[in-house]
């Protein structure tokens, strides 16, 4: 019942800015995209509508609260989740159309610490992540029981068989971007987060790589909300998949995903 | 009939809770005092900054209380080389975003009650030879005790919900700083846990209720027995 | 004593006051807006004046140009407000109690006890203020600044918000707690039977200005002060002490200084002292001693002054010993030749009775 309030909402407020029928009309897109992703988004959208007219607003958050939210009808076009897991969610709740579900990015997961400190530490089977956090330290990480870069952050530890000897030394935040906060304020003597976040704070630097076996493979999915999709969206869709954004998301530190 | 988790987790938050406004409410009552008392340069000012957590994002107070009281803060380091007071990624912490989130609702309650105050009664305690203290502790204080009190009870309330400031200040962390709002607020990211978001959600009502009646009450009595009608 | 020298200006409004006060009660006389209460206001240091000097004694309260400025709590003054300003949250007894604790205590003062005997407040006493009558309440506020131990005792019409029936229930206390204490008080009113029953010295104000300062009886004779001589009521203020009791006639003999006065009896010891008040428009002139007449008090006098025609009317002050004035017409001065150092006789048709309480009762 939300959803189609929803709906009918969307609907109105499409009408209302002079939609007229036969041409890519619809003024705006909103794209959900997760905290990790949404500033080189934000970065490919700004020539686009430079180009078409078409604005695009980017909300950005934790993947667990753009997912909630879509599932109860938010009024977005797009969606980019940063774990598979909630497009699948996605899709067993009928909100994306799946036929037209992608894998658009990867990603890499790092160790960081602030910018002026000289701990040197590897991730790699038993490394010494709980003697590095000193006495009262604790280990920034997106939260580990719905933030997908602090699912990929448990996972990896687990590997490594460490996540036990830390489990208790952690700060769980709402989103990877406030993790990052963290350590950038020295709060945190060392936090996990995703190698593009990292990229784009200047309070931190990268300690460590954690191997790509550690984890799940990082994937940032990217599918259309079937009950709100217009033309205008379905042509920044497509332009998620071009050269020119490609160049964008490889200079922000992403692994652009072939078409599949 | 109440898990050890939910124990846990409403335990925390009545002492988050009750020490932000153990520590809020007299400095409140202070700042009160000044803005309906007294006049300086900048009073305006003041004012408004005092008033700044009930309008600015929380996330930004949250943000500003990292900045000022982490553990490299201009106050937070100080607090800490000094006299060894950490409020990183702990319960005090917590307290203290709840406490600075409730500030205003504080000022504003135990302002209006002084300025209800009729200031011949302060005069006259003065030519009875009592300097400014203690017409404060014995007039002052004691005739504003009803809007106090509801000040206190409301900010108790206010602080049981209060959620940006503190999951940005302090982040989630269990047994620590995860008060009743953050642990509702993660079974909402997780799907399928809606009974236990219901019964979570049941219980800080029934709490905020609780504290909410039991101010109106006490109100009631202490503002009779000081006008002196029956109750 | 204490020394007042004021001077502050308020949009239009100028004060300038200057008077003293010793033991005993001086009262400020004056119509409403004279400036009284910001003369009590500016001695209690409630208020402070732009310019001029305010000491008890040795000890300088303010001093404009020594920049000198005591805060209330420190002065040592006593202050009877027009509302009572109980506190509502305590009782009488916490009311009275409140000043106990006075910084700088000057020891003296009545206790408790005997101040609660004098204003009658002994089933009161666990009373909360907002069961209180209004005589009442009044009672208790002089009660508690007694009994702060002041140096000084300020009082601005304390009556002023009570009816009829009430004042005259507290004015005993008044005139009581008056004589027992040690302190300079005070009076600020504008009500003449007031100032007449418990004043020794009168300060009269016109417009912030002090236009007089002196014994009442001096002063309340004078013809020139406008705030006194423009009243229905003017009228001089006498001293006197029962002499004799005419039971058969129901009369009584009153002796003062310059005579005596036959009076409608009134109850009270031979000796006893009492005050006396005489309007001007009860006395009439006659320059031949009159014979067959009704009036019982015709006291020789001397005219002393004639002042200036008002409308219809002229005051005359008379010499009978002590000074009283006439109120007369002016076709009157005229016709008779009322000038000053006439031999005359004053006829006074009626003489009103201020009780004062003999001292030690």
């Amino acid at each position: 019942m939300m959803r189609s309030l929803c709906q009918s909402l969307a609907a109105i407020v499409v009408a209302l800015s002079g939609a007229t029928a036969g041409a890519a009309q619809s003024e705006t897109v909103l794209v959900f995209a997760a905290a990790s992703a949404a500033p080189a988004i934000r970065a490919i959208a700004d020539p686009f509508t430079a180009r078409t007219g078409i604005s695009v607003t980017v909300s950005g958050a934790a993947t667990s609260t753009l997912a909630q939210q879509i599932v109860r009808g938010a009024p977005a076009q797009l969606v980019l989740t940063a774990h598979p897991r909630w497009m699948t969610h996605l899709s067993d709740s009928r909100a994306i159309d799946a036929t037209r579900r992608t894998t658009l990015l990867g990603n890499e997961l790092v160790l960081i610490a602030p910018l002026d400190g000289a701990t040197t530490l590897e991730p790699s089977f038993g490394f010494a992540l709980e003697a590095a956090l000193g006495r009262d330290g604790r280990l920034a990480i997106g939260d580990p029981t719905h933030v997908p870069a602090g699912i990929y952050a448990r996972q990896a530890l687990t590997t490594l068989g460490v996540w036990a000897s830390v489990a208790d030394r952690l700060a769980p935040a709402g989103n990877v971007v406030a993790a990052v906060t963290f350590v950038a304020r020295g709060e945190s003597p060392l936090g996990i987060a995703y190698r593009t976040d990292a990229a784009l704070s200047d309070g931190v630097r990268v300690v460590g790589l954690f191997p790509a076996s550690s984890h799940d493979p990082v994937r940032y999915d990217l599918a259309p909300v079937s009950a709100n999709m217009t033309p205008a969206a379905d042509a920044f869709l497509n332009h998620l998949r071009s050269d020119a954004a490609r160049t964008v998301f490889e200079r922000y530190g992403f692994r652009v995903m072939a078409a599949s | 009939m109440l898990s050890p988790l939910e124990i846990e987790i409403i335990t925390l938050s009545l002492r988050v809770s009750f020490w932000a406004v153990l520590i809020g409410l007299p400095l409140a009552i202070g700042a009160a005092w000044l803005l309906a008392r007294t006049t300086f340069p900048g009073k305006v000012l003041v004012d408004g900054i005092l008033h700044l957590p009930l309008v600015v994002p929380p996330v930004i107070v949250g943000y500003a209380l990292l900045v000022l009281f982490g553990r490299q803060g201009a106050i937070g380091s100080i607090l800490y080389d000094a006299f060894g007071v950490s409020f990183a990624f702990n319960w005090k912490g917590a307290a203290l975003a709840s406490g600075v989130m409730a500030f205003p609702l504080m000022v504003r309650a135990v302002r209006l009650s002084i300025e209800a105050i009729d200031q011949r009664l302060e005069t006259a305690a003065r030519t009875l030879g009592a300097n400014r203290v203690r017409v404060f502790a014995t007039i002052t204080l004691p005739l504003a005790l009803p809007g106090v009190l509801s000040g206190a009870v409301l900010a108790f309330a206010r602080s049981l919900g209060e959620f940006g400031a503190t999951i940005t200040f302090v982040s989630n962390i269990p047994g620590e700083t995860r008060t009743l709002p953050l642990a509702i607020f993660n079974l909402t990211q997780v799907p399928g846990s809606e009974a236990a978001i219901g019964r979570l959600v049941l219980i800080s009502i029934a709490i905020a209720l609780a504290a909410l009646i039991l101010s109106e009450v006490l109100s009631r009595r202490i503002g009779a027995r000081i006008r002196g009608t029956p109750t | 004593m204490i020394s007042v020298a004021i001077q502050k200006r308020h949009g239009a409004f100028a004060l300038n006051a200057r008077f003293e006060a010793g033991l005993g009660v001086t009262a400020l006389f004056g119509v409403s807006g004279a400036g009284k209460t910001s003369i009590v206001n500016a001695i209690a240091g409630l208020d402070q004046p732009d310019t001029g000097r305010i000491a008890i004694g040795n000890t300088t309260l303010f001093d404009s140009e020594q920049r000198i400025f005591l805060p209330p709590e420190r002065r040592g003054i006593g202050y009877v407000f027009q509302e009572d300003r109980l506190f509502p949250h305590l009782t009488v007894k916490g009311n009275l109690r409140y000043g106990r604790r006075r910084p700088n205590d000057h020891g003296k003062g009545l206790d408790l006890e005997r101040v609660v005997t004098l204003l009658g407040l002994e089933t009161l006493l666990d009373r909360l203020p907002h069961r209180l009558s209004g005589g009442e309440k009044q009672r208790v506020a002089i009660g508690r600044a007694v009994l702060s131990r002041p140096q000084l005792l300020l009082m601005d019409e304390p009556l002023a918000n009570l009816d009829a029936l009430r004042r005259d229930e507290i004015l005993p206390f008044l005139e009581r707690m008056c004589r027992d204490l040690a302190v300079p008080i005070i009076y600020v009113s504008h009500a003449i039977d007031e100032i007449t029953r418990l004043a020794d010295t009168l300060v009269v104000l016109d417009a912030g200005k002090t236009i007089a300062a002196g014994p009442v009886a001096e002063v309340t004779a004078r013809l020139d002060l406008a705030p006194l001589v423009d009243r229905r009521d003017a009228g001089t203020v006498l001293d006197g002490q029962i002499e004799d009791h005419d039971g058969p006639h129901q009369l009584t003999t009153v002796s003062f200084e310059g005579g005596r006065l036959v009076i409608p009896a009134i109850g009270g010891a031979i000796g006893e002292r009492l005050r006396l008040r005489i309007q001007a428009r009860d006395v009439a002139i006659a320059t031949v001693p009159p014979n067959n007449i009704s009036t019982l008090n015709c006291l020789p006098g001397v005219i002393a002054a004639v002042g200036a025609p008002r409308h219809a009317h002229q005051d005359v002050q008379i010499d009978v010993g002590v000074p009283i004035l006439a109120r007369v017409t002016r076709r009157s001065v005229t016709d008779l030749g009322l000038r000053p150092g006439r031999d005359i006789t004053a006829l006074i048709k009626s003489v009103a009775v201020e009780r004062t309480v003999a001292p030690g009762s």
